[in-house]
């Protein structure tokens, strides 16, 4: 593993795993305290159709993604507001139609054989020095506005009425929360897939959860964990020539179940 | 001069008319109870004192301004505090969502912030409890410490939606007698089920199905004489005789109001507020 440690992809796909897990945890958070992660399945699906389409038209795939991600995300944010009872369907609606638009254009494009597995489960032993910047960008963006609108955000994932009240903008919270997934979900992509993204804002959050009194706690510690199990899985996707996003989401789940049944120990 | 009034109010979703030609006047330093079954509105009526929903007609007055203007002198304690107790927060930043429209520091909260929640945690009793997580305490204390968020804009309305509802009997009393302090320097207005316990500590109340009836009850002995007991009320026939509308028995409050009646009597409307 330690002469591994000297080739320029294994040091990319660490500081990516790193970089992801952090930006997961933050927005992780969110998703979870706010209900969203179902919203949050949808968009990082939805997302394909960006893939598909940079594809066709010779764009970069991060920018493709990024944008049909936000637009989904937009979208979604639009429908809770105004179809909250049917927002399940339209849910599985954007989740479908965003991925067979990906199909198709991946279809249309004459020659184009890449692996659509890399993008379904991740590749991150294919990560650019292009695409840490980007990573990069994106945590600082994340940590900024987490820092910076703290409290509003606290307020209304806690309580959106009474913050409404108070005179926060709460759409506007709601929306730059799903627009943060969004764009997390596309880095998380690289690492994970689109498909296993799910997982890693979730499992890791769920037992942040469990430790924490505070949101910025959880955040945090959600980002801590993630890191180990990305590392971790990582470790094993190297060692055994295993698809590393797989690796990962089974590392993180067994660690779950491990910490269910001593936590439930602790707690009689 | 009243600190809530309503005039001609009328509420309907869609279709639906949910209050029909509703008038409320709330003086200040009253303690009113809104009473009524489910469906019958109450909870409508509270969201339209706080400007959450827009009547379809008539007018709303909070301090003579419009519920969205006044919102800095009104605290509101919503129902169901029992949800979202998995949440990772902490009963200090649950309180410091109170504040409203002071300034606010670049980054996290201001050390007169913190002293201001401090102290509404003190007035409710829980300054001890200020680092738990929420989810860690009795639903009793969960309803105190949002009792605590809504003092910390220091506000003249108190508004509470069903504050008992999933409390053990004793919380229950300790909140009412937590109101009745807090009445002494602000108006409190309760949504309430708990009949016989809210009238005990109410000197006004109004009985919401669809249409509106007032009653005075401050002077309990003279309102309700019910089974010919006057310690305990019977709560069914409570229910039917402060929901009738042109009320026998409720003497002091011969000015239901009611439809325009309220208008058309302002001589007995004048006898009423002197006996209150």
């Amino acid at each position: 593993m330690i002469e591994a440690l000297q080739f320029t992809f294994i040091q990319h796909a660490l500081i990516a795993g790193i970089l992801v897990s952090l930006a997961a945890g933050i927005i992780g958070s969110l998703i979870v305290v706010n209900r969203m992660v179902f919203l949050a399945g949808g968009i990082a699906h939805a997302s394909y159709g960006g893939i598909g389409m940079a594809v066709f038209f010779g764009f970069p795939i991060f920018l493709g993604a990024s944008a049909f991600a936000v637009l989904a995300a937009l979208l979604v944010a639009n429908l809770t507001l105004h179809k909250r009872h049917r927002i399940d369907t339209f849910i599985g609606l954007i989740w479908a139609v965003g991925m067979a638009i990906g199909v198709i254009f991946v279809d249309l494009t004459d020659g184009y054989n890449v692996d659509l597995m890399s993008y379904l489960f991740g590749s991150i032993l294919a990560v650019s020095t292009q695409d840490l910047y980007f990573m990069g960008a994106l945590l600082g963006v994340i940590v900024f506005v987490t820092t910076f609108w703290y409290r509003d955000i606290l307020a209304v994932s806690y309580d959106s009425e009474y913050a409404r009240l108070r005179g926060i903008h709460v759409r506007f919270f709601y929306t730059l929360i799903l627009v943060l997934s969004a764009l997390t979900v596309v880095i998380a992509i690289k690492v994970v897939g689109l498909i296993l993204v799910i997982a890693m804002l979730t499992i890791p959050v769920y037992i942040a959860e469990k430790l924490s009194n505070t949101l910025w706690h959880m955040m945090i510690l959600s980002g801590i964990i993630s890191a180990i199990f990305t590392l971790v899985g990582l470790w094993f996707s190297y060692t055994y020539n295993l698809t590393s996003g797989a690796s990962i989401i089974l590392v993180s789940a067994v660690s779950l179940g491990l910490f269910l049944l001593l936590f439930g120990r602790l707690r009689k | 001069m009243p600190v809530v009034e309503i005039k001609n109010v009328s509420f309907a979703y869609e279709h639906d008319l949910i209050l029909e030609n509703i008038n409320l006047e709330v003086e200040e330093k009253d303690f009113l109870a809104i009473i009524g079954p489910n469906g019958g509105g109450k909870s409508t009526l509270l969201k339209l004192m706080l400007g959450l929903l827009k009547p379809s007609s008539g007018e709303i007055r909070i301090f003579s301004k419009p519920p969205h203007k006044g919102l800095s002198k009104v605290g509101y304690v919503p129902q169901n505090t029992n949800v979202n107790t998995d949440f990772p927060i902490k009963v200090l930043e649950v309180v410091l969502m109170g504040h409203v429209g002071a300034k606010k520091p670049l980054f996290g909260y201001g050390k007169d912030e913190i002293a201001c929640a401090m102290g509404a945690l003190a007035q409710v009793g829980m300054q001890d409890f200020a680092q738990s997580k929420i989810g860690d305490l009795s639903g009793g204390q969960r309803q105190r410490v949002m009792i605590a968020r809504a003092l910390c804009a220091h506000p003249k309305i108190l508004i509470l939606d069903e504050p008992t509802s999933s409390i053990d009997i004793q919380g229950q009393k300790e909140i009412y007698e937590l109101l009745k302090m807090l009445n002494q320097s602000m108006t409190v207005i309760v949504v309430s089920h708990d009949i016989s316990i809210i009238l005990e500590y109410a000197n006004k109340a109004a009985h919401v199905n669809k249409r509106l009836a007032f009653h005075d009850i401050s002077d309990k002995s003279k309102t309700f004489h019910t089974h010919g007991d006057e310690e305990h009320f019977c709560e069914i026939e409570l229910l039917q005789m402060l929901g009738a509308e042109s009320c026998q028995k409720c003497t002091s409050a011969s000015s239901v109001t009611e439809g325009d009646s309220a208008a058309s009597q302002p001589e007995k409307e004048r006898t009423w507020r002197k006996e209150a």
